[in-house]
């Protein structure tokens, strides 16, 4: 036995290096220096835009260490791994002696565990011990915590602790940064993430994933209703959205307006405005009535695209002046009837009525160009979110136990003196901020001492 | 723009005060650093009144947001936090040749912050959100409590090289025992780390609920790790392995560093890599 604890077992070397603070030193260290490279190197770029920057040796190099996407390459990923084992051995080593030392606290006071208090004070008093031993331990429970007693060979120790929970908060930090991996895990293998452009009136039932290499089926179908895009006076975008409908078995069962930062979810599923566009070419919006107002057609026209309006001829949208001989926004339409030579007119969209002098069977009116738009939406499944959510809450309680919570320590020692007299002792430790500590042992020791004077 | 001008007043207080400070440690006089303390107050007064009129003022523009949201913005806020937090400590330790070492830091923040454009520019979609407030404010407050950690820690480098050669005169002489620079060195990054860490995940929180991902390794993100990295690697360093003195104050420095290459340097030296923030 002897021999075994002069030279470890080599299991005892692996488990003393991986419960040791100097790895999680050094793994903290490494993590943070190596994760600078990933903001240097620009990441996940296509392989040309690497080539025009770096010299082919290096681009080689850089490749083969995984440097265009290093947060993902098997090296980071073994470096979070020794973090996480490192992290969750030295839990398992200390985590059953913390516990055991809060849950079998030394509540006497000898001599060795006095000598190791930089706070004590004694004194002396007549009278009976246990009166004493009494009064002190009402002292302590009004002004400090409620003592437990414990009485040994004619002497009577008086222990109390305050703030116990800080030695956990150490614990439940580390716990939570394994939690928040777990998140990240079920969200890796359980989820995806995806990106999608949908033109207004359009339907998507797949999204594609992982940069367009796989389609996920949502499982429903997401309907582009219309995009809205706002500006500010400067021209700048103040806001966009998009209504968005969910059709799932054959009919809506969802309907949401979405913008930037408030998105649309559907059966784990969300939806996040991220941008748009102009889906094809714009479109001029004519309106066709008859002469005494009834409404005939309401045309939408490409650049020299034939419309047929049924019972008058083909109608071509063949020019647009953004402000035609000082009237403003106008369309150039050309009417092909049967049997007649094609007629070429302009239309006003400030005068809807000046038609009607062309003296035609039917009147157009011009309401405006419409360029369609397409919607682009970030879509992302991540049934591990809540998990890390869960760690990241643990993590502010864990710190905020650890660093703001403190674990007070206040003995007393009453033991009977060679001259007849009482011997108490009082003394006192904090597990972290001794200063504040100091101020409240002075109040106590003070009050302590006066009970009974 | 009434509140730029406030902002420049707070600048010229901010460089009397370092002025104050600073004198008061070359003609070791109490007095002058006493004089230096209310100046602070008044920046503090000062500075307060300049954000919430900028607040204001960007209402009457119909634009409407708190004042946190491009460089000129955020170099102030953190000017501003840095002041608040440093007079917080000047009260706790009785102490005012801290200001010496803290206060050139706030005025050099609003020196560099004057040269930016101080327009008030409506937002982009992507930062009108709640988690704006919570997110910003809580790494600002970080940020303060880590260049308070770094500036104690100078003067803690400085009086350290001083009482190894146990002289107690000049300057450094003036300054509070090594035990106490030590202590709040310590002291001011328990403060600044839960923050960050609550600002890191109000970060994530807002990414995940703008574009569905809580972490996506961008450069601002990956420098926040990176100083939080740091951080916890002093604080392992100095509860478990007792790591005191030069080499708790060296790495104290090392994390306000990153602090600023996150804050700024991501934006100013990496810039085009990263799209939102701006600042």
């Amino acid at each position: 036995m002897a021999d075994e604890k002069r030279t470890p077992s080599p299991i005892d070397r692996v488990w003393n290096f991986f419960t040791s603070v100097k790895l999680a030193i050094f793994t903290l260290i490494v993590l943070a220096s190596t994760s600078i490279l990933g903001t240097i190197i620009e990441q996940n770029q296509p392989p040309a835009k690497y080539h025009q920057i770096y010299e082919d040796w290096a681009f080689a190099l850089m490749d083969r260490l995984n440097l265009f996407d290093m947060y993902h390459s098997m090296w980071f990923l073994f470096i979070l791994v020794l973090f996480t084992v490192n992290l969750s051995c030295c839990t398992i080593d200390r985590f059953p002696k913390m516990l055991k030392v809060v849950r079998n606290p030394r509540t006497k006071l000898d001599g060795n565990l006095e000598k190791t208090l930089s706070l004590s004070d004694r004194w002396k008093r007549k009278g009976p011990l246990s009166g004493w031993a009494g009064k002190y331990a009402e002292a302590l429970s009004a002004s400090f915590a409620k003592p437990t007693v414990t009485e040994d060979g004619g002497e009577v120790h008086l222990y109390a602790e305050t703030g116990v929970a800080s030695r956990f908060g150490v614990y439940v930090t580390h716990l939570s940064i394994i939690i928040i991996f777990i998140g990240a895990i079920i969200g890796n293998v359980f989820g995806f993430k995806g990106y999608v452009n949908i033109p207004e009136g359009e339907s998507v039932t797949q999204v594609p994933v992982r940069g367009g290499v796989r389609m996920q089926d949502l499982g429903f179908t997401l309907r582009c209703n219309s995009f809205r895009l706002e500006t500010y006076p400067g021209g700048q975008p103040k806001s966009y959205m998009s209504d968005l409908s969910v059709i799932d078995g054959g009919r809506e069962t969802l309907r949401k307006t979405i913008v930037v930062n408030d998105p649309l979810q559907y059966k784990g599923i969300w939806f996040y405005q991220s941008s748009y566009g102009q889906a094809g070419g714009a479109t001029a919006q004519v309106a066709v009535t008859r002469k005494d107002g009834t409404p005939l057609a309401t045309l939408a026209l490409s650049v020299n695209e034939p419309v047929p309006v049924e019972g008058y001829g083909i109608v071509r949208g063949v020019n647009y002046e953004q402000n035609f001989q000082g009237n403003g926004p106008a369309l150039q339409v050309t009417v092909e009837k049967p049997g007649k030579p094609a007629a070429s007119f302009w239309l006003f969209q400030g005068r809807p009525d000046l038609d009607r002098r062309r003296n035609d069977s039917v009147v157009f009116s011009f309401s405006g160009l419409s360029s369609k738009m397409f919607t682009g939406l970030q879509v992302a499944k991540d049934p591990g979110v809540n998990v890390v959510w869960l760690g990241c809450a643990l993590m502010v309680i864990g710190l905020v136990m650890a660093f703001f919570l403190s674990h007070q320590r206040v003995w007393v020692r009453l033991s009977p003196g060679a001259d007849g007299r009482v011997e108490v002792v009082l003394a006192g430790s904090a597990s972290r901020n001794r200063l504040a500590f100091e101020k409240r042992f002075e109040k106590l020791q003070t009050g302590v001492k006066a009970v009974g004077q | 723009m009434s509140n730029v001008i406030l902002f420049n007043l707070t600048t010229v207080l901010f460089g009397v005060a370092s002025a104050l400070y600073l004198g008061a440690l070359y003609a070791r006089n109490e007095k002058i650093s006493a004089v230096g303390t209310w100046v602070c107050v008044l920046a503090a007064v000062v500075s307060t009144a300049a954000l919430g009129l900028r607040w204001y003022e960007s209402y009457r523009m119909g634009i409407g947001r708190i004042p946190v949201t491009n460089l000129y913005e955020s170099l102030v806020f953190f000017a501003w936090a840095v002041n608040l937090f440093y007079l917080v400590v000047e009260g706790k330790y009785r102490n005012r040749t801290f200001g010496a070492f803290v206060m050139p830091i706030a005025f050099f923040t609003m020196v560099f912050a004057v040269y930016n454009d101080s327009g008030i520019q409506p937002l982009v979609p992507a930062l009108q959100s709640y988690w704006l407030h919570a997110h910003v404010i809580t790494c600002f407050v970080g940020y303060a409590a880590f260049a308070v950690s770094a500036g104690v820690a100078f003067m803690y480098l400085l009086k350290a090289r001083q009482e190894k050669a146990k002289i107690s005169e000049g300057i450094v002489g003036l300054l509070p025992p090594c035990k106490m620079l030590d202590d709040l060195v310590y002291r001011a990054i328990i403060w600044g780390f839960p923050f960050l860490t609550v600002g890191i995940i109000t970060g994530a929180a807002w990414a995940n609920y703008a574009w569905g991902t809580y972490w996506s390794w961008d450069p601002k993100e990956t420098w926040s790790l990176i100083v939080w990295l740091v951080y916890a690697a002093f604080l392992h360093a100095r509860i478990t392995r007792g790591w005191h003195g030069r080499r708790a104050a060296i790495l104290s420095i090392v994390g306000f560093l990153s602090t600023i290459m996150c804050y700024l340097g991501v934006n100013l030296v990496l810039s085009g890599l990263h799209s939102y923030g701006g600042g």
